[in-house]
């Protein structure tokens, strides 16, 4: 079996773990429908307001899209840093440049103040 | 009041614990005779023991598995019960003292209880994905144990890019924390969810870029081969060569895990419990321990990566040798003859009976029996001591489990008192924190340790 099959099927074992898990609660614990304020959400006691699933905050859109970018240079790096004990002077030099591109990006970002939570 | 709940509550605790026992045992009777009488256990005894002859890849992993999920169960009540009497002792109060000897029981029954309470899905929520955000993120956590290698020959699956699959695993808890807040139909929730995503999406970043300079120097991305690679004294770890990684990899792992001071997402003085706020029962449960595997992982992965895994931070035998001792743990049971049934028969009532006298005789006002199963108990407790003793000195994969485990409860207990003693940071300072500085002093470790590998190994300078 290869390493794939075996992730599989680990993550299948977890799965039912959990559902398992969760059918012997079900046929352990009391259950009651209760009044309409029982399914109301719990915001502190007052009934709820407004709209829910409306708009948040730009940032959080903000910080995603600078992760994504340095998630990506991350996986370059990895695989860089795998092999460096061959590369040496050279492998050095090149993600040198690489990462340089990126810091300054990093820093362009810093400087227009996104990184600075509004 | 569910069918099975109502005739239970009348019983008293007598029969809640005979009840089970004796429906069992009549189950196992009338299955056994049956199962005998027609024939069919032996034949299907055969047809089994074929079946897992055949597949015995399937069965091995079988097993694997269920101890790998098994094993989370008590970890996350050990650590719970860490946490209760950690933080009271860090807040001079007596913490948790009723269930069992010190209170020793008190998590293992919070456990229990959450099974037993209502699991209540209230009117608003997107009902699949509410349902679903707990196993998510219940598998983020678990999926990772798969390639820590625990002991020499104890590890679930040796990858070579065990580290890769564990930081890739680990990001599918974000998506469950995620579904959770947006699901909720909870403006706390919601919140809650955001917040832990952009937490832990940033801190991944420094997470990984701090374990650059391990892979580095250990060229490799499997785990047995990093922690191989570490064999030797505690001067080969590779702490002393990534200190400031190591700071780092704990200071993100702290957020990761959503710790205190980072545990921006379940700032309960805040924003009720986040994500969690709408959950009840076991659904809730499984954050929860979710949370606790989390930070046992972190902490066995920084012990893999930094503190030599499994390996012993100083070799025995010189020191043995040194003093002309020789060990002999092989044992031979049968040499003993006819001895052998004596003590057997003899020893174990012996030495119970000379560890009762000097408790009876010391404390007067004690009867005899309580006496002898204090007796008991510290003979169960000598005899535990001895034989794990023995495992130790026999088998490396009990002294590779020690120190592996000593190392990881180590590093957990330090997160612990982290959270009985920081104050929660707020959340411009936990973003500022990560891009500016964070990011910043790993790419820094990062060029250190590279410029280091390059001069002290290139060819192409005149030292070498």
């Amino acid at each position: 079996m290869t390493p794939l099959w075996y992730v599989l099927g680990f993550a299948f074992a977890g799965v039912s773990f959990v559902f398992l898990t969760i059918g012997l609660s079900w046929l352990l614990s009391h259950r009651t429908k209760g009044d309409r304020h029982k399914g109301l959400p719990y915001e502190s006691g007052i009934d709820t307001f407004g709209d829910t699933w409306g708009r948040f905050g730009l940032s959080f859109y903000i910080y995603a899209l600078l992760f994504v970018a340095f998630d990506i240079e991350v996986i370059f790096i990895l695989l860089w840093a795998l092999v460096f004990g061959d590369l040496l002077l050279g492998g050095f030099v090149a993600m040198l440049l690489f990462v340089g591109i990126l810091e300054l990006g990093l820093g362009y970002a810093w400087r227009k103040g996104v990184l600075t939570w509004k | 009041m569910s069918i099975i709940t109502r005739p239970w509550g009348r019983l008293t605790l007598a029969g809640k614990i005979m009840l089970p026992l004796v429906a069992l045992l009549v189950l196992l009777t009338v299955l056994l005779l049956v199962g005998f009488a027609s024939g069919a256990l032996p034949f299907l005894l055969g047809l089994g023991g074929q079946l897992v002859g055949d597949n015995i890849d399937i069965a091995r992993f079988a097993a694997a598995a269920t101890a790998l999920l098994l094993f989370t169960v008590p970890t996350a009540f050990v650590i719970i019960l860490m946490e209760m009497k950690l933080i009271a002792f860090v807040n001079l109060r007596v913490g948790p003292n009723r269930q069992g000897p010190w209170g020793i029981l008190s998590s293992t029954l919070h456990g229990f209880k959450v099974l037993a309470k209502e699991d209540f899905t209230p009117t608003g929520v997107d009902v699949p994905v509410f349902t679903l955000a707990p196993v998510v993120t219940y598998l983020g956590a678990v999926m990772t144990i798969m390639v820590i290698p625990f002991a020499p020959g104890l590890f679930g699956l040796d990858m070579n890019i065990a580290l890769l699959y564990f930081f890739a695993v680990a990001g599918l808890g974000v998506i469950g924390l995620m579904m959770a807040g947006w699901s909720s139909f909870n403006k706390y929730s919601l919140l809650g969810g955001l917040r832990a995503a952009a937490g832990i999406i940033s801190y991944e970043i420094p997470l990984i870029l701090a374990v650059v300079g391990v892979v580095m120097l250990a060229g490799t991305m499997s785990l047995n081969q990093i922690v191989a690679n570490q064999a030797g004294t505690f001067a080969d770890w590779y702490v002393f060569q990534q200190p400031l990684g190591l700071i780092i990899f704990f200071i993100a792992a702290a957020a990761e895990t959503g710790r205190t001071p980072f545990d921006l997402n379940e700032a309960d003085s805040e924003i009720v419990a986040g994500f969690a706020t709408e959950y009840s029962g076991m659904r809730f449960g499984f954050f929860f321990f979710a949370e606790y595997v989390n930070l046992f992982i972190m902490s066995a992965l920084t012990t893999t990566l930094f503190l030599g895994g499994w390996n012993a931070p100083l070799d025995a035998q010189p020191v043995l040798d040194f003093f002309n001792v020789t060990l002999n743990t092989a044992l031979d049971p049968g040499a003993l003859g006819m001895g052998l049934l004596f003590l057997v028969a003899l020893g174990p009532p012996l030495l119970i009976l000379l560890f009762t006298l000097p408790i009876w005789m010391l404390k007067s006002d004690w009867s005899f029996l309580k006496s002898l199963v204090v007796g008991f108990l510290l003979f169960n407790l000598v005899v535990m001591l001895f034989v794990g003793i023995w495992a130790y000195m026999t088998f490396p994969f009990v002294a590779g489990l020690f120190w592996f485990m000593a190392k990881t409860f180590t590093l957990v207990a330090l997160f612990v008192i982290m959270r009985g003693t920081l104050p929660r940071v707020r959340m411009d300072q936990l973003m500022g924190f990560a891009w500016k500085w964070l990011i910043s002093a790993a790419l820094l470790n990062l060029l250190i340790t590279a410029a280091a590998i390059v001069v002290l190994r290139d060819p192409s300078m005149p030292w070498n």
